[in-house]
């Protein structure tokens, strides 16, 4: 397709590019906003490690249309991490969690688990370990076997719920 | 050229118009992206004539571009078409149901979606709008010209809404799916029912079965021996059967064997009829179904 120009908010930056609508929004992050941090894996769907907050909402990068975030908020690993540096923090405390729990083996899946479990808690403070592995069934990771992600999700929103008005 | 996003259904329907038949819509994107798209597509998740769910005029409307996660977590659909919330539940990932929407559910015309399913089980008629701006209706399963074929022209017409009549104070319905994996897995095969139960007998009763054809399968012999009586075990035995053996299957190297296929048609059915005659049951007794 032709080039056009998208305005959206990036990481709560309002920016604009001019890009092909047809490029798959993972596409655009990475290669015209140089933000790495969301992972390809299969390309189609399946693994969730390209998840992104669309909306607010978690979504698949690589199943959206570049055209298709017009008008709209996109949220990042990046702009997850930024939130944790802006309120003195080393990083976000969902991401702390995952490192204070070893949630990471070989770290692929971790950037589109974040996104989930960041999502997750926007909606439900006190998610039970149930609701918590629903957020995540959307995210496949081939080495940790779960549990420890499960139980660093819970122990984020502990952190969380704990510093409240913070977060 | 061009990607438009619009939240104007005139607009929608112009730029389908200027486009001279090159134009389509899209409104998820889910399937289509991997698919093909076309040199001109309009996005139509934002059209207001395509969202929400509401109760219209005996009908409970609801709107082509609600996401499965909207449809999924409904009180509205949960309270009134239990089976669209069940299949919604079970489309894909989180991730997929916060952007696939159940217009696309129905229009990608996959022969086992799991909301187009339940839809058909529903009696779920499609409002579909024309470059004319005229409206008609389509009953769902009249949707499918072929496998992964819509008889919906997407480039030019747009399917609006769903309705479908609100259930009585007799009536249950539900959704079931047998899938390798709780998650992220195509059903190897799903089943929706719909029943209105009349004192001591099932009044009306409709029952589906996918993937079968093309389209979401009624199983009319089934729901004849339903009909005008009391299921007793011997029946939902008899069901079992009777739904394994009104329909042929195909078997395959991806899913599974013809012959393991025609053994979930009968136990899904018969499970999703028995859900549904409960939930009737349950309804007519003054719960919430669920």
């Amino acid at each position: 397709m032709k080039e056009q120009v998208i305005s959206f908010e990036l990481n709560r930056e309002k920016v604009e590019i001019y890009a092909d609508p047809a490029l798959s929004l993972l596409r655009l992050l990475r290669s015209r906003f140089n933000l790495i941090g969301t992972k390809e894996g299969c390309g189609r769907g399946d693994c969730g490690v390209c998840t992104v907050l669309l909306d607010g909402r978690a979504v698949n990068s690589c199943l959206i249309p570049a055209g298709k975030v017009e008008g709209r908020k996109v949220l990042t690993i990046e702009g997850v991490t930024r939130e944790g540096l802006e309120k003195g923090a080393k990083v976000h405390p969902v991401q702390q969690a995952f490192i204070d729990k070893g949630a990471i083996q070989c770290g692929f899946c971790t950037p589109g688990m974040i996104m989930s479990a960041y999502a997750l808690l926007r909606d439900k403070p006190f998610p039970s370990p149930e609701e918590v592995r629903e957020a995540i069934s959307g995210n496949l990771c081939r080495c940790s076997g779960y549990k420890q992600i499960e139980e660093a999700i819970l122990e984020a929103a502990k952190a969380i719920t704990e510093q409240e008005g913070k977060w | 050229m061009s990607y438009s996003v619009t939240s104007s259904l005139d607009r929608a329907l112009n730029v389908l118009s200027e486009s001279m038949g090159q134009g389509r819509v899209v409104a998820g994107a889910t399937d289509l992206f991997l698919k093909s798209l076309s040199p001109e597509l309009v996005d139509v998740s934002s059209v207001p004539e395509l969202l929400g769910i509401n109760r219209d005029h005996g009908s409970l409307s609801i709107g082509a571009g609600v996401t499965h996660a909207e449809a999924a977590a409904s009180p509205l659909i949960r309270l009134e078409a239990m089976a669209l919330a069940e299949a919604c539940r079970q489309v894909g990932s989180p991730q997929i149901r916060n952007i696939g929407t159940i217009g696309g559910n129905v229009v990608n015309a996959a022969p086992a979606a799991d909301a187009a399913v339940a839809l058909v089980a529903l009696g779920a008629r499609a409002v579909l709008i024309d470059l004319g701006k005229r409206q008609h209706h389509a009953a769902v399963e009249e949707l499918y010209a072929d496998y992964n074929l819509s008889t919906v022209d997407s480039s030019s017409e747009i399917l609006l809404r769903f309705l479908l009549d609100l259930p009585a104070r007799d009536e249950g319905s539900a959704f079931l799916r047998f899938a390798p994996r709780q998650a992220l897995s195509l059903p190897l095969v799903n089943a929706a029912a719909r029943v209105r139960l009349k004192g001591d007998a099932i009044e009306s009763v409709r029952a589906v079965i996918a993937p079968v054809n093309p389209a979401p399968t009624r199983l009319y012999e089934t729901e004849k021996m339903l009909l005008g009586s009391w299921p007793e075990d011997d029946t939902w035995r008899k069901v079992e059967y009777t739904a394994a053996s009104e329909v042929e299957v195909r078997g395959s190297l991806l899913r599974c064997s013809a012959g393991y296929r025609q053994h979930l048609v009968g136990v899904l059915a018969r499970r999703v009829l028995k859900k549904a005659v409960e939930r009737a049951v349950k309804s007519r007794m003054g719960g919430d179904g669920s």
